[in-house]
């Protein structure tokens, strides 16, 4: 019984922690800070560097009437 | 490169510190009403809110303490729970834990998906801020609607999608229909029980620029770098620039496109149908959509809609599907009807300006899927309860205003700004009038009849073509809603408002009313800062309405680059 | 070459909308009906008792009032347009058919409906509606627009004959005028032209401004002179092209393009020939008036046809016509603002020499002309890089 209380005890020391560190990434905003200084710069470093289809040379060619 | 203590403490207080003013440094410490504040928060005119942004960033020093509750509620209900539904619903709609890898997939594919989704919380705060009580809580659901709907459709447009898969066309491929974003999902009713319809554009342009403006910037200038001049409407620019660049999802294999809403839109058709290669159809809606003898040829191209579906991908039309949806969906409509009717007549209407447009164009605009029902049942149970205690949800509304015209996608929050810095209360837009039709199904002929009704009356539509006396509904708009002030969209680049610009000064003028224009082009911030939208605002208000702002730190910042 | 019979007086009639003859069809007891695009069919206005004037807004300056009203970030020639109504310009007109087609146009003669502009008692704008297709569903859908909104407004404020014998009439004066128009128009095929591009546009402009009745013989003497003019000893221009584009009813800009070298050949634009001067033929059992809808959709070259297979063919036709008229490059002009032209000239820039081998000079140009010189310099430039193009052909 003890060790379940124990347990349990930890468990919520363990929710505790978590949910004020969570309170603290919300409150300070360090999810924002986090995507606009270190995950978008990578973000577009990739998509500028990225490979892209030339897509000026897609054919066009008549199609038919579909109706 | 050395960084000193000195840089890490200067960028500490950049980034955490809120600087106190002089006057609040010399208050003395108010024990009573440091504790009143803490549990209510800080009455508005005492709020401060500008000085909690990091430099340009639109970043937050921290959070705004909206009091106990609404903070907590703001932590655990929309921050924790959208955070963690934005995970789940990648599972739920991406068939399990694979969704996950699909996700990362197209996060990392597409620009307009790695560099905005996680942002998406700051879109919440930027909509929601200084906004408390019910108004927060009715809000943040329809934020919650917007955000669920756009995880269902990225995830069947990556699920399907052949550059995501090697080339490879899947069955999901096969069973997408993809669409314009201005064609309504109605017209798909009676097969969404065998395929899903998927609008192109909704997700990489529309929603990305309001939660992410900067991505879409690379698509207008991806479309001017092929030779089409700077004039256009940027919505249609970026539309087909997103194809310039090769970043448009590959999910289905037909496209149908529409007239709507203008002749920009019709133009666009033609550089998308080019990179799209595919079966196309062309629905468009007749402009003069009021004289009778329109309707029969605008309910016959809907049903030749139909019959491409049919022939395309080898499924007949389930009129019971139609049916079941378009009475689900006429609840929606029932539900909006109802908060028009509180909006209008009361001062117990818990949405923000910003909320209620969204909300109402994507909704009106995707057709009927569960999560809007979801949502309803929230907003109805706190509006029911706003009504019955009779709880003001903007008691510092000193003006009651109607928006008109198209709305600067990349400030759509600006309503809420200009609640908190002046007391304007945003009570509707022109966009959420639209698409207001009943759908009978009683019979075919009438299923159809309003079918084509409720397509020509599609957002940016309804009131911009098919005669000028549509577009100075405006006036019989303001008395409905017991406005006393307009704000006009000015969007510099669409001709059809351009095209009525004078006619509009006049009536003002000639009505007396408070009209205050706001340029902007739509999704492109580089055109008219949001900055200088602001101050827009602020000179009419000090010196033609000779008023103070509630906030005076939300009068001159900059946020130039924000999200 | 000879100078053209009749030309001078007719480029004097382009001078001004209430022009000469229009005065004179007013006063031979005739109503004169406005109209801005190809899709309200002239053949209709152009009944016994009306004609039709195409509007334009000739030696516009700067259209400050219509500035105020449309802004300046609209296509200019809606502008000019408003601004002359504005100025008493269009006050000789009975009515304006109206068709909301493009997006400043329409706002333009909405503005004749709401602000009472016309000062004339009979006046009234009427809109018609004019689909994005030209399937049954749309030929449909126009003629019974087309029947509700001129013919039987026609009768009701004019007491105008509608009947299908009064149509009939109507359409073989039509096609009289599309004959000769043809036919002069056919010079320009020649590989040696004897006819300059100038030359035609006065002409083609003339028919679509002026009662049909009171030109006609002038066209007639024209079509006589041409069958035996000869071209210049010596070639007065480097290159033949195709001008296409959107609004265009200046031929003081075709006499510049001309005037740097390159010789317009074929006029694929609104107020061209190219579609517009096609016979309307009247098949075994159609009535007239269904013949009229189907022929002016069917031969309708519009950037604002949204079906695939109409999109794509239109390249090809912009290409046949090149062909045809032996033209080496080809000239996108778009006026500035107009959106259909935008999108329309930035693919036709990319597809047409990609596909079709044709060099393209894709221009921006407001209504009232006043960026001469740069244009000058891009039609020079675009004239050198044909010929550079030919020499390395030849070697």
């Amino acid at each position: 019984m003890k060790t379940i209380g124990k347990f349990f005890f930890k468990l919520i020391r363990f929710a505790v922690i978590v949910y004020g560190i969570l309170f603290a990434v919300f409150y300070f905003d360090l999810d924002g800070k986090f995507l606009y200084y270190i995950w978008e710069p990578f973000m577009i470093k990739r998509f500028d560097n990225m490979k892209r289809a030339d897509t000026l040379k897609t054919p066009y060619t008549m199609k038919d009437n579909v109706e | 490169m050395k960084i000193s203590f000195k840089d890490v403490k200067a960028k500490y207080r950049e980034l955490f510190v809120v600087e106190k003013s002089p006057e609040e440094k010399n208050k003395p410490f108010d024990a009573k009403k440091a504790v009143k504040d803490f549990w209510y928060g800080k009455p508005h005119e005492e709020r401060r809110l500008g000085d909690l942004y990091v430099g340009n960033t639109g970043l937050y020093k921290h959070r705004e303490w909206r009091g106990f509750m609404d903070t907590m509620y703001y932590f655990n209900m929309i921050w924790l729970y959208n955070y963690a539904h934005m995970v789940t619903d990648i599972m739920k709609y991406g068939d399990g834990p694979k969704g996950v890898f699909e996700f990362a997939k197209g996060t990392m594919r597409y620009r307009w998906m790695g560099q905005t989704y996680l942002t998406v919380m700051h879109w919440f705060d930027r909509g929601l801020e200084g906004v408390r009580g019910d108004a927060l809580k009715a809000s943040a659901w329809h934020y919650r609607g917007m955000v669920s709907e756009t995880i269902r459709q990225f995830m069947r447009m990556f699920e399907a999608d052949k550059k995501l898969h090697g080339g490879e066309e899947n069955e999901l491929w096969k069973k997408t229909i993809a669409h314009n974003e201005t064609l309504s999902g109605n017209i798909f009713y009676g097969w969404r029980d065998q395929l899903d319809d998927v609008a192109l554009e909704m997700i990489p342009y529309f929603v990305s620029v309001h939660v992410n403006n900067h991505t879409v910037l690379n698509y207008i200038d991806a479309a001017q770098s092929i030779g089409l001049p700077a004039d256009p409407c940027p919505m249609c620019q970026a539309e087909y620039g997103l194809f310039v660049q090769d970043d448009y999802p590959d999910y289905s294999p037909v496209m149908l496109t529409s007239n709507e809403a203008c002749d920009g839109s019709v133009a666009t058709s033609v550089l998308q149908d080019w990179f799209l290669n595919r079966p196309l159809y062309a629905m468009p809606q007749p402009m003069r959509y009021d004289d009778p003898l329109v309707q029969e040829h605008c309910q016959k191209e809907i049903e030749g809609a139909w019959k491409f579906i049919e022939e395309q991908f080898g499924i007949k039309m389930d009129w019971d599907q139609y049916v079941k949806h378009a009475q689900s969906f006429n609840k929606l409509t029932e539900f909006e009807w109802e908060k028009w009717d509180v909006a209008a007549n009361t001062p117990y209407y818990p949405i923000t300006g910003v909320a209620q447009a969204l909300y109402r164009i994507y909704y009106s605009q995707d057709g009927d899927r569960p999560i809007w029902h979801e949502i309803d049942a929230h907003v109805k149970a706190i509006m029911d309860n706003t009504v019955k205690n009779k709880i003001n949800c903007f008691p510092k509304t000193r003006h009651r205003a109607i928006a008109w015209s198209c709305a600067p996608l990349y400030y759509s929050h600006w309503c809420t700004w200009a609640y908190n810095c002046w007391g304007i209360n945003t009570v509707i837009n022109m966009d959420s009038l639209m698409f207001d039709q009943y759908l009978r199904t009683d019979t075919y002929e009438h299923a159809l009849e309003d079918l084509s009704w409720f397509n020509e009356k599609a957002p940016m539509r309804a009131m911009a073509v098919g005669g000028h006396e549509h577009i100075l509904s405006l006036f019989d708009y303001m008395e409905r809603f017991n406005c006393d002030m307009v704000i006009m969209y000015d969007q510099l680049q669409c001709k059809g408002m351009q095209g009525i610009h004078g006619v509009f000064e006049d009536e003002f003028r000639k009505r007396n009313i408070h009209a205050i224009w706001i340029p902007h082009a739509l999704p492109d911030k580089r055109t008219v800062s949001r900055a200088e939208i602001r101050d827009i605002i602020n000179d009419y208000m000090t010196t033609v309405m000779r008023e103070e702002p509630l906030d005076p730190t939300l009068l001159d910042f900059d946020d130039s680059m924000s999200w | 070459m000879k100078d053209l019979v009749h030309i001078f007086e007719l480029e004097d009639l382009l001078q001004e909308a209430n022009n000469k003859l229009v005065r004179q069809g007013k006063e031979d007891g005739k109503r004169a009906l406005g109209y801005t695009c190809y899709f309200m069919p002239e053949v209709l206005l152009d009944l016994p008792g009306c004609f039709s004037v195409r509007l334009r807004a000739p030696r516009s300056g700067s259209p400050d009032m219509a500035t105020y009203y449309m802004s300046n970030r609209t296509c200019m020639y809606g502008r000019c347009l408003l601004e002359r109504a504005l100025e008493g310009g269009f006050n000789f007109l009975d009515a304006q058919m109206a068709t909301e087609t493009c997006t400043v146009t329409c706002r333009f003669q909405e503005h004749l409906q709401l602000m009472d502009i016309i000062k004339n008692p009979d006046f009234f704008c009427e809109f018609t509606d004019v689909p994005f297709k030209k399937n049954e569903n749309s030929i449909d859908h126009y003629e019974q627009q087309l029947k509700h909104h001129v013919l039987d407004k026609l009768s009701e404020h004019f007491g105008i004959d509608t009947s299908d014998e009064a149509l009939l009439k109507a359409i073989e004066e039509h096609n009289e005028i599309c004959r000769l128009i043809t036919e002069i128009g056919s010079y320009r095929k020649l590989d040696e032209p004897t006819i300059t591009g100038w030359e035609f546009s006065v002409i083609q402009l003339a028919t679509l401004v002026c009662p049909k009745y009171l030109i006609i013989d002038m066209l007639k003497d024209i079509a006589e002179q041409l069958k035996t003019r000869k071209p210049d000893a010596k070639k007065t221009y480097r290159c033949k092209v195709v001008l296409a584009g959107s609004e265009e009813d200046d031929p003081d800009f075709i006499k510049l393009i001309e005037e740097c070298g390159a010789l317009v050949v074929a006029d694929r634009h609104c107020y061209g020939s190219l579609p517009g001067r096609e016979e309307i033929v009247v098949k075994d059992g159609e009535t007239p008036l269904r013949a009229i809808a189907r022929h002016y959709l069917d031969t309708s070259e519009c950037p604002r046809f949204m079906e695939q297979h109409t999109m794509r063919k239109r390249k090809q036709y912009l290409a046949d016509i090149a062909k045809e008229y032996k033209a080496d490059g080809i000239i996108i002009s778009q006026m500035k603002f107009c959106e259909y032209w935008s999108y329309e000239r930035t693919i036709d820039t990319l597809i047409l020499p990609r596909d079709f081998g044709y060099p393209v000079c894709s221009i921006e140009k407001e209504y009232v002309n006043n960026a001469v010189g740069q244009l000058r310099t891009r039609f020079q430039a675009f004239v050198e890089s044909i010929e550079l193009k030919n020499i390395q052909k030849e070697a």
